[in-house]
């Protein structure tokens, strides 16, 4: 007991050396009211990679070349055309996919489903191989809408199970499309 | 006596500071300073195959585009000059890859051009802002969109 106290005492004669820690604190809580106020949390994006070569035409066309005999045909058969067309507001207002008018009027969820419907009836047939979809888009289309049309091809499963990656699209004049 | 009573209670302050510590290693860690190139105000569209990708292979830095719904494209929030903007960027990597002795394949910048485009912007802008990147030399695009409708 004794002891102890002797002990205690030596401790409190030696005295501790204690630092300001205000000055510290000060200078910590400017670094966090900086962090505080410059924080500004990204949302987390998606993106669609794609890889655009200007466009170049497939085939020179020889003067005596048949009908059949390009690799351009062999390409032709691979990919799937679809044709957007665009009103003043920039919605779809018709789309095609090859000669065939699949949707008419806006791109609304019921025709998302319509267009998936469609492209997966076209991608289960085995005779042919489509890997490539090509989009001639109107110039006035939205862009919003255009994407929701990348999306649905995006989602096709090819034959090897992968999705769909080849996805390429052209501008359309206005003029021409609203024919 | 009297020098008992004028003792002024000092609050310890050490845990006070641990945690003032704790919270500026939490922003520091978290602090993205890439963030300022991004323009928040543009309503991408959405897209639900839309994946984040990884670009950190490359030590080249992308070019990023934010392209309005009139078309303007802003960079670190200020509207530049889409045409001598980019064509600037494209020449200042050239010098880049030439400095570090990177060939050019056939006249393509390995670079991706990340477009983050509003959803309302008509194709046929957002169309011509690619294709002045295609004539520079860019070729590998990365279209920004929202994996989901976003709450604002």
């Amino acid at each position: 007991m004794l002891h102890s106290q002797r002990r205690r005492k030596r401790k409190r004669d030696q005295g501790s050396v204690e630092m300001n820690l205000a000055a510290m604190l000060d200078m910590a809580f400017q670094l966090l009211s900086f962090f505080i106020l410059t924080f500004r949390p990204t949302p987390i994006e998606g993106q669609l990679a794609l890889n655009l070569p200007p466009p170049v035409p497939l085939t020179q066309v020889e003067p005596n070349q048949k009908s059949g005999d390009g690799i351009g045909d062999v390409l032709a058969l691979e990919t799937l055309h679809l044709h957007v067309t665009a009103n003043d507001q920039g919605d779809v207002r018709e789309l095609k996919v090859e000669a065939n008018s699949i949707i008419q009027g806006g791109f609304d969820e019921g025709n998302v489903q319509r267009l998936d419907k469609k492209l997966q009836s076209l991608f289960a047939i085995q005779q042919i191989p489509y890997d490539r979809i090509q989009i001639a888009v109107d110039g006035r289309l939205r862009y919003g809408e255009l994407m929701k049309i990348i999306d649905v091809c995006h989602r096709q499963r090819l034959p090897d199970g992968s999705n769909m990656q080849k996805i390429s699209f052209t501008e359309v004049d206005s003029g021409t499309s609203a024919k | 006596m009297s020098e008992h009573n004028s003792d002024r209670a000092e609050p310890n302050l050490t845990p006070l500071l641990d945690l003032v510590f704790q919270l500026i290693t939490f922003f520091m860690l978290v602090i993205n300073f890439k963030g300022a190139s991004l323009d928040l105000s543009l309503k991408l569209p959405v897209l639900g195959s839309a994946r984040p990708l990884d670009q950190r292979q490359s030590k080249l830095e992308p070019l990023l585009l934010n392209i309005d719904s009139e078309g303007g494209v802003h960079v670190y929030g200020r509207k530049v000059e889409f045409e001598q903007h980019i064509s600037n960027e494209a020449r200042i990597l050239k010098d880049q890859l030439r400095l570090n002795q990177t060939p050019i394949e056939n006249g393509e910048l390995p670079v991706p051009v990340i477009v983050r485009a509003d959803r309302g912007a008509p194709f046929h802008l957002v169309n011509h802002v690619l294709k002045v990147c295609q004539e520079n030399g860019y070729r590998q695009f990365s279209l920004n969109a929202m994996s989901r409708e976003e709450k604002r």
